[in-house]
């Protein structure tokens, strides 16, 4: 009686490690579209309408905790804020002047051609999050029904937040700034120096933004903003969208690069933007190229990968 | 235990496995506490396996990491490996050990959550994600491993409560009425 427990806890035991290890290799062997990953996907389109009705639920409760916490941050933030508003102020007042021109020099040359306005932001709620290390990613419930598409960009109130990854009819699985397989092409304030952004994995709250030019001299608080597409290098993100600021400066890299503090606060989004590109524009074709592109060319994003394969050289 | 009885230990753990994931999904994971979130799978997991046995623990891993990897679309088949090892480790010590000490929930709850994060993340190193192996990286893990220690009693309770009745037998207990009813002495008539 007790070797036929022990057997059978043991025939449980390697089941089970033999089944996730079947299903790893599996996973990790198939292309994106390969049956695994849709049956994800299906999983996903399943549970969708359960996780917004329990987000919309529990949605009090996340509140009441949060409010303790934001509270705390919100007080920290305040002196800092207002520091910011005075010097934001001023700069508004340059900037205003410069826009003008800008607008001017720009309709002459057709260098808006990939801007905002090519895009249709759909608004959505933030329904799961992914919590570890590893992957830094939300479920949205918005999808395909919605005109979203995979490699759309994501942004909220305060900037951009990610790249769609995944869609099906009602939800979506959103690719946040801080997750391994992201890259996005950006520049530093209003210089001309772009660079590729990345993650620091393992580092959740930090960005590096490398391959900067070797002269350029950042600065401690510039202002992080996608670069868009600029020449030859093509990008999915409309150029001016705020990323973060600039928190130290890189001295030992061979190329010159800087450490980036996201703007978004990435741990309690809840409303989010995705910028749907309008059918046959530039951007929308863009998406498409890359969302066709070989799974794990490089680091796994069809994205922005187009830029940091020039950029990066 | 009967097939009934262990039907319904399997009834109330899918249901209570399933609202947990959800929970922690859409509401626990939004609150970080000291910049990072708790992870209530690995303590259900572990509490599980040290209430119901080390079968039902692995099993119970096995379910509830699928069911985090099908939802968050990760990588198939690594949280299942990792909860799977986590849930029989902690029936084995129940049936090995059967600790009863009040602070039993709170160190195998870290523990667990320790052996989950540090095997979750050797897994990506394993599979070829490229990180530096920095000291914010072990800070996060031994915070998330304090944060899932604080939460370890209010979880240990829950999943009491929600599996109580459905129980399997205490196995200490169960040896001492065996002793009783098979000829041992009882302590009232030790000399």
């Amino acid at each position: 009686m007790h070797d036929k427990t022990v057997r059978r806890r043991r025939a449980v035991l390697a089941l089970l490690v033999v089944l996730s290890l079947l299903l790893l290799t599996a996973y990790f062997g198939e292309a994106p579209n390969g049956r695994l990953h849709g049956v994800q996907r299906d999983f996903l389109t399943v549970v969708s309408p359960i996780q917004d009705g329990a987000n919309k639920a529990l949605k009090p409760i996340r509140d009441l905790f949060g409010w303790f916490g934001n509270t705390l941050h919100a007080k920290s933030q305040l002196a800092q804020a207002q520091k910011q508003t005075e010097q934001l102020r001023r700069e508004l007042v340059a900037d205003q002047g410069e826009k003008r021109s800008y607008r001017q020099l720009s309709s002459l040359l057709h260098l808006d051609q990939l801007g905002v306005n090519d895009y249709q932001p759909v608004t959505a709620s933030v329904v799961g999050k992914n919590p570890d290390l590893w992957y830094s990613t939300v479920d949205i419930n918005k999808g395909e029904s919605a005109g979203i598409h995979v490699n759309d960009p994501v942004i909220d109130a305060e900037g951009l937040v990610g790249r769609v990854a995944t869609v099906v009819s009602d939800g979506a699985e959103v690719d946040l700034i801080t997750d391994s397989s992201m890259g996005v092409s950006a520049r530093i304030g209003t210089s001309t120096a772009t660079g590729l952004l990345e993650p620091k994995v393992g580092e959740p709250n930090d960005l590096l933004l490398r391959y900067l030019p070797a002269n350029y001299r950042p600065n401690t608080g510039e202002y992080v903003v996608t670069s868009g597409t600029v020449s030859s290098e093509p990008s999915l993100y409309p150029p001016g969208l705020l990323i973060g600021r600039v928190s130290s400066v890189n001295e030992e890299s061979a190329f010159e690069s800087v450490n980036v503090q996201p703007i978004a606060n990435l741990h309690s989004l809840d409303i989010v933007q995705v910028l749907t590109a309008r059918a046959g524009s530039q951007p929308a074709n863009l998406s498409r190229l890359a969302a066709s592109l070989p799974a794990g060319q490089t680091t796994g994003t069809a994205g922005e990968q187009l830029a940091s394969t020039q950029v990066g050289g | 235990m009967n097939g009934a009885a262990s039907g319904s230990l399997a009834l109330r753990l899918a249901a209570f496995a399933f609202v947990v994931v959800l929970f922690q999904i859409g509401v626990v994971s939004e609150l970080p506490v000291f910049g990072v979130s708790a992870d209530l799978c690995s303590l259900l997991v572990a509490f599980v396996g040290l209430m119901c046995g080390s079968t039902a623990g692995a099993a119970t891993g096995f379910a509830v990491g699928l069911l985090v990897d099908l939802a968050l679309l990760q990588t198939l088949g690594l949280s299942s490996l990792v909860f799977t090892l986590v849930g029989f480790w902690c029936g084995r010590l129940r049936e090995l050990r059967d600790p009863q000490g009040p602070f039993t929930p709170l160190v195998v709850g870290a523990t667990a959550s320790a052996v989950a994060l540090f095997g979750y993340s050797l897994m990506e190193f394993m599979l070829g994600v490229d990180a530096p192996i920095s000291f914010e990286l072990l800070r996060q893990i031994v915070l998330g491993v304090l944060v899932n220690t604080i939460v370890a009693l209010p979880m240990w309770a829950l999943t009491r409560r929600v599996l109580e009745g459905a129980l399997p037998e205490d196995p200490r207990r169960r040896r001492r009425r065996r002793s009783y009813t098979t000829g041992g002495l009882s302590p009232l008539t030790k000399p």
